[in-house]
């Protein structure tokens, strides 16, 4: 009997014997890196199949000509400070100082809302100008379609974000405060400006 | 301020150079979208700015690099998965025309 006691220790203190996670990190944290990499795959086919709608069109608008590109600039200005100052939230929760976190958080939440101001305020643009999924006045049907689905998209995901980032920064500021949760709402955070960088890059620069 | 915490206590110093080196590659993929090149060459570049970008995203604000290297492994799937997509489907548009969208 003791033998097979002695092996089932054994069998736990391994990395995959269900004693420990294999991958170093907090269940939750864990979940949240499988989320972000399965969300990373829709977005990864909505550009690749943008991709390839723009390869078969004789024309594609020239985004310079549609879009207003310093609304853009500031709009991925926004995201990516956000995000930095997301980084100096988690390391505020890490460093048990729930305070200087929340004014983090508050922060970022301001960046969130402003891109998603700039983003209300370009779609309302480009509709009043007869943008819509189906036909538009620069060209392809498929340019319109592919702004809303991929812009529209994003902006949910930025929409998601600041309201999981209001629900942690009211719990923290209540003191119902875990580093961890911080850290993961921080990964999805960075995981949207992600997004928007692949969205910047090949949507409005290419 | 994360000194008495852990290991890895990136400083908050470390996050404002993250932040100043991701807008310098930010206004870099400005200047390549600006430039008239050649289609290709400017595809290429801005995946390069773009595949710089996350990784220093994923890197440092993700703390990615002071994970296991299992987790990080697992995070290059869907690059992977989307490159094996890519490769798949973009030939199609190289042959004929004849499935060319029409303008109304």
């Amino acid at each position: 009997m003791d033998s097979t006691i002695a092996e089932q220790q054994r069998i736990l203190a391994s990395d995959w014997g269900g004693g420990k996670s294999p991958f170093g990190t907090s269940w939750s944290k864990f979940m949240m890196w499988i989320f972000i990499i399965s969300d990373a795959l829709t977005f990864a086919a909505f550009l690749i199949a943008y991709g390839f709608m723009r390869r078969i069109s004789p024309e594609w608008p020239k985004q310079t000509e549609v879009f207003n590109m310093v609304l853009i600039t500031f709009m991925t200005f926004m995201l990516i400070s956000s995000s930095a100052v997301m980084a100096m939230a988690v390391a505020a929760a890490r460093a048990s100082n729930p305070k200087l976190a929340v004014r983090f958080l508050v922060l970022t939440i301001v960046g969130g809302l402003i891109f998603l101001g700039c983003q209300a305020f370009e779609w309302t643009n480009l509709i009043e100008e007869g943008a819509r999924l189906t036909h538009n006045p620069w060209g392809v049907p498929q340019f319109a379609a592919a702004f809303f689905v991929i812009t529209g998209f994003h902006g949910f995901h930025v929409f998601s974000g600041v309201t999981i980032l209001a629900i942690v920064a009211l719990r923290a500021a209540m003191g119902k405060y875990s580093a961890d949760g911080v850290e993961n709402a921080g990964l999805y955070w960075h995981f949207v400006d992600v997004v928007w960088v692949f969205v910047f890059a090949f949507f409005y620069l290419l | 301020m994360a000194e008495h915490h852990d290991q890895h206590s990136i400083t908050y110093k470390t996050y404002l150079m993250t932040w100043f080196w991701l807008l310098v590659l930010t206004a870099l993929a400005l200047g390549v979208g600006y430039t008239s090149i050649d289609e290709r060459l400017k595809a290429f570049l801005l995946v390069c700015t773009t595949l710089a970008k996350i990784l220093v995203i994923a890197a440092i604000f993700m703390h990615l690099r002071y994970e296991r290297i299992n987790l990080i492994l697992i995070t290059f799937a869907p690059l992977v998965l989307a490159v094996i997509l890519f490769s798949f489907t973009f030939p199609e548009t190289l042959g004929s025309v004849t499935h060319l969208i029409r303008v109304r």
